[in-house]
């Protein structure tokens, strides 16, 4: 699981790194550093702070490539999550001196509320991850009595063991991503960062001074504002529910909204999703959009298409009602906004010191992840380009490269792979076949759409659907989908191929693994079909195009 | 040539550049992978095909068989049935601390789990059939032998013999689990039988350290029951990569399986509590059921190819040049009767490319490099391209290594303690990835994108410019930054431009 910085296995990748010396730039943190090598603090720090301000003040240098000056650290960076902590680490172990701020650790996140580690590991993608391991066992219990297991009485599920265990394991990885920041002789500093000048971070009321300033805040759930919205809770409250929801309403199609309803309905919930649009997943291939709605509803999923809450009403049962556009929905326990997310750059001192902002209040920055002010940088979700974590610590490393190694990296977001831990999984790499033809006109696509063994056994109704889009005229893959069990762990491979450039004659002149559902992306022979938008005489025509699928 | 005995009047067009008629323009002989296949694209390319087969059922012998061969009836399908039937073991083992309350008493029936296999292996050989007749080619029940070059006898159920002409004859008999000669053998068996077992074992010994045998044992283990594994070295899979080796014999050891390194039976004793294994270190062991894992040899005894001059080799295997013929031009061999890559999707490519080569007016040959390949043991291993020994020994250049030992996420919260552990070999000079394994769960869907990256000569640069999935095991391919070591070609002398 996991790139290096959001799981265990951390502690096997990664090697204690002696504390790296801090440069010339300030001489008196290479005298604490020398004092207390491994163990900064905020007491030593405060130590320190009186001298800073007319330090900062003169700093006026911008670019960081001339004369050290004396500034607290090379690098202040405000917020550890993903971004933010592989840029730290890889500017300490660039030789940079380096400082971060998080807020103190909370599974809800607020204005005062975080935790090192961030929304991946402690909102995000793990305890995301981690309830669909849960949730997923029920279906495992039904495939497994097709191969011939029985049970004494139907697994019944204890919600609290898992949220406690959840919890332990948040706690843990917290502590290792502390431990990650303290080895690479970074400073971690507990509290809330606030941009005061280009090179000056106030944190609950001391001051720093830094030669670059790196915003890596993240974002936050967004829960628009309708009567009765107090009602609803958002994503994050929804990983640490102290019971089970019963029967939960789920707004939005996107793929928070999605993996929530995977995870409550295998964990026994009734769940029903309410979306604006009449399909899921907006932005994905159109096939991929249709294939998991529909397997989710087998298992029992209830799609509100075109529907809109408008109002939650609570009855005096305590139960909760959803108004919307086209009636009322009675009797939920919950209901939950999965509705967007917005950057966490409230109250952050930006637009004081200059730092651009979208109207969505993520930070505008240049393909160096530099902001307006010269100084001052921003990765990961608080700049809302791709809001990945592994681009986040694409972002924070390419960061890292640019300011410390003298080597300007761009982050490179073409074929970023991605996957959606709906039930089931979808996993994805490149274009969609509808931005392909919006991009390249004449496109090839194969589909597959089979049933994959495991389900001729257990006797449920699961599917595997695979798709490439194929250039037409160079047989360039140029994007790759499925949906069915195993997609992100399958497409993370043939990521490396697509980014790669290869063709549809590569992927035919690799052998199959037997058996496997992976395989079909390489014995995929006839074309689904044939998209020309160039004149008839380059390329097939409708008849044309159903001879060759009939081969 | 040619005299005939054809019932539907099956006479052949002339054909028009050619001036002698042929019942057939290809007469296979074994309809598994390989003969399907390349059955079915000769006819699409045009061919007249017939092909022969020898009756359905589970266990092989001399004239038993199925179309569909090993890999359906009993090989790599029956076998990964099995495999996620026994997997759920471990499930439900890791559900209870996701909070699952699972009852005490859990059943597995091993009957029903049997018959439902047996269902998918009919289903699946009456597919194999419809595949064949929607191609057009002729299918006959019965045991082909080859009595002229161009000439095919096929004996049927009821003994009488059929006689066609082809101008092509292509063998792909396959192979058959053999038993090793140990006193007792009558003892044992082979994995056709241990796919179609009456009982479930309670206690079973499983002699072989290659695939099949870690497969079984893993099989068995993860159904409940007791599993001694014996194998002669070190350690099991050999011809893998070291290191995953030993990662494969750490995990089977931790699910519960009794590992006997540098061991084999000496002799097998029917007792009253069951089959008395003594092994050659004098140990005991008493077993419902003793498991030969022990080889395949191919099935070309019956053949009559002495008679025609096609050559074999010691094993057995019928010896094929690159584009699978064999000394007598008119006659052609694939699959595991040539013991090149006994894989499924190398049978595959060797059929396809058969027909490409003969009726598509394409010749080609089977590429086996980069051939990627999975022991569905449990957590499976998967692996394509060189082990670090092979990179090693080919002595281009020094190699780097990386790897990465973790534990996947699910065992978090599970506790289970089971390091994936996956591996890159690369070539420092040029960068190039020549090797890739993994062993954890998933492995064998995760190599297949790998492979189609190695087959194409992709990086180490390619690879660490692919942003990870997150969260995945799979990511840890491309988020491989530190080299765990870098090491001398074995000659790092020049043996080099070999």
């Amino acid at each position: 699981m996991a790139t290096s910085v959001t799981t265990p296995k951390l502690t096997t990748t990664f090697y204690k790194r002696l504390p790296i010396t801090v440069p010339l730039s300030s001489h008196f943190l290479s005298l604490q550093n020398t004092l207390t090598p491994f163990s900064h603090n905020c007491c030593s720090l405060l130590y320190f702070q009186c001298q800073r301000r007319h330090v900062a003040a003169r700093a006026k240098s911008d670019n960081g490539a001339e004369l050290p000056s004396h500034y607290d650290f090379d690098l202040f960076t405000v917020g550890a999550g993903s971004g933010g902590v592989r840029a730290s680490r890889f500017a300490a172990n660039f030789g940079a001196s380096v400082a971060i701020c998080e807020l103190p650790f909370s599974t809800i996140s607020s204005e005062t509320t975080g935790g090192v580690g961030g929304t991946c590991v402690l909102r995000g993608c793990v305890p995301k991850k981690l309830l669909v391991y849960a949730s997923k066992f029920s279906h495992e219990f039904d495939e497994s009595n097709g191969f011939g297991w029985k049970y004494g009485t139907e697994p019944q599920h204890d919600w609290s063991t898992l949220i406690a265990n959840k919890n332990a394991e948040l706690q843990r990885l917290t502590g290792i991503y502390k431990n990650i920041l303290i080895n690479a002789g970074i400073t971690l500093i507990e509290g809330r960062g606030k941009i005061v000048d280009p090179h000056t971070v106030d944190v609950d009321g001391k001051l720093y001074s830094a030669r670059h300033i790196l915003i890596s805040v993240g974002g936050r759930p967004f829960i628009p504002d309708i009567p009765g919205s107090e009602y609803a809770i958002d994503s994050d409250a929804a990983l640490d529910l102290p019971s089970k929801p019963e029967k939960i309403a789920i707004v939005g199609g996107g793929y928070i909204a999605l993996e929530f309803a995977g995870i409550f309905s295998g964990l026994t919930s009734e769940v029903h999703v309410f979306i604006r649009q009449k399909k899921v997943l907006r932005g994905f291939d159109e096939d991929i959009r249709d294939f998991v709605a529909e397997r989710m509803s087998l298992r029992g999923i209830e799609f509100h298409t075109e529907e809109s809450p408008q109002a939650i009403l609570k009855s005096t049962d305590g139960s909760l009602s959803v108004k919307t556009n086209k009636g009322t929905v009675d009797g939920f326990s919950h209901v939950m906004f999965a509705t967007g997310r917005r950057p966490n750059t409230k109250n952050l001192g930006l637009e004081k010191v200059g730092v651009k902002m979208t109207k969505n209040g993520a930070i505008e920055v240049d393909e160096y992840s530099g902001t307006a002010v010269p100084s001052i940088w921003a990765v990961g979700d608080v700049t809302d380009r791709i809001n990945l974590t592994p681009v986040a610590l694409m972002e924070g490393g390419a960061l890292a490269k640019t300011l410390f190694q003298a080597e300007p990296t761009k982050p490179d977001y073409s074929a970023v792979p991605s996957a959606v831990f709906s039930q089931p999984p979808i996993g994805q790499v490149g274009l969609s076949e509808e931005q392909a033809i919006q991009e390249y006109g004449d496109i090839d696509v194969f589909t597959a759409n089979f049933r994959p063994l495991k389900a001729t056994l257990s006797g449920l109704p699961d599917r595997i659907f695979m798709k490439l889009v194929l250039c037409a005229k160079t047989n360039k893959v140029l994007g790759l989908h499925m949906c069915g069990e195993d997609a992100p762990e399958i497409v993370q491979g043939f990521a490396v191929a697509v980014k790669a450039g290869l063709t549809k004659a590569d992927f035919d002149a690799t052998v199959g693994v037997h058996p496997t559902a992976a395989e079909e992306f390489v014995t995929l022979r006839t074309p689904t079909r044939k998209i020309r938008k160039s004149p008839p005489s380059e390329g097939m025509t409708g008849p044309e195009v159903k001879a060759a699928a009939g081969v | 040539m040619a005299r005939k005995m054809l019932n539907d009047g099956e006479l052949s067009q002339p054909n028009q550049e050619e001036q002698t008629h042929f019942d057939f323009d290809l007469f296979v002989i074994g309809a598994g992978s390989g003969g399907v296949r390349a059955a079915r694209f000769s006819a699409n390319f045009g061919a007249k095909v017939g092909i022969c087969e020898l009756p359905f059922h589970p266990i092989s012998s001399e004239v038993i068989g199925g179309v569909g061969g090993t890999c359906v009836i009993r090989g790599c399908v029956p076998k990964k049935i099995l495999v996620y039937g026994a997997s759920f073991g471990g499930e439900l083992e890791d559900a209870r601390s996701y909070g699952w309350e699972v009852h005490e008493k859990i059943d597995f029936d091993w009957k029903k789990l049997l018959q439902k296999k047996t269902d998918e292996i009919l289903r699946l050989n009456g597919i194999y059939k419809r595949l064949l007749s929607n191609a057009g080619v002729k299918l006959y029940e019965g045991e082909g032998k080859i009595v002229g070059p161009n000439e095919v006898e096929v004996t049927q159920l009821d003994g009488t013999k059929l006689s066609y002409s082809a101008k092509h004859i292509l063998i792909a008999t396959g192979s058959r689990a053999q038993r090793a000669p140990i006193p007792g053998q009558e003892l044992a068996i082979t994995s056709d039988e241990a796919l179609s077992l009456e009982e479930l074992p309670k206690r079973a010994v499983v002699l072989g350290g290659g695939y099949i045998a870690v497969e079984f044992a893993s099989i068995w283990r993860g159904m409940g029951s007791t599993v001694d594994l014996l194998f002669r070295k070190e350690l099991p899979l050999r011809g893998f990569d070291d290191e995953m080796r030993a990662v494969v014999a750490r995990n089977l050891e931790g699910r519960g399986i009794n590992l006997h390194p540098r061991t084999t039976i000496k002799e097998l004793i029917k007792s009253e509590e069951g089959v008395k294994v003594i092994t050659d270190h004098g140990e005991e062991i008493v077993a419902d059921v003793v498991l030969f894992a022990t080889g395949r040899a191919p099935n070309t005894k019956r053949l009559n190819l002495k008679a025609v001059g096609v050559e074999v080799d010691q094993t057995g295997a019928v010896k094929v040049d690159e584009n699978s013929r064999t000394n007598v031009p008119s006659i052609w061999a694939v699959g595991d009767v040539t013991n090149r890559m006994n894989l499924t999707p190398v049978a595959l490519m060797e059929g396809m490319c058969f027909a490409k080569t003969v009726f598509g007016g394409q010749p080609c040959k089977p590429d086996y490099r980069d051939v990627p390949c999975a022991v569905f043991c449990i957590p499976p291993l998967s692996v394509v391209g060189l082990s670090e020994e092979q990179a090693i020994e080919q002595g281009k250049g020094d190699i780097l290594v990386f790897t990465s030992s973790f534990n996947p996420m699910r065992n978090t919260i599970s506790g289970r303690q089971e390091k994936t552990v996956m591996k890159l070999v690369v070539d420092a000079e040029t960068e190039k990835v020549l090797g890739a394994s993994m062993c954890g769960p998933e492995a064998p869907e995760i190599m297949q994108g790998i492979a189609v990256a190695l087959k194409c000569g992709a990086t180490k640069a390619q690879f660490d410019s692919t942003v990870g999935i997150h969260p995945s095991s799979a990511e840890e391919f491309v988020t491989m930054r530190s080299v765990t070591r870098r090491v001398a070609a074995a000659s790092s002398n020049p043996k080099t431009n070999l």
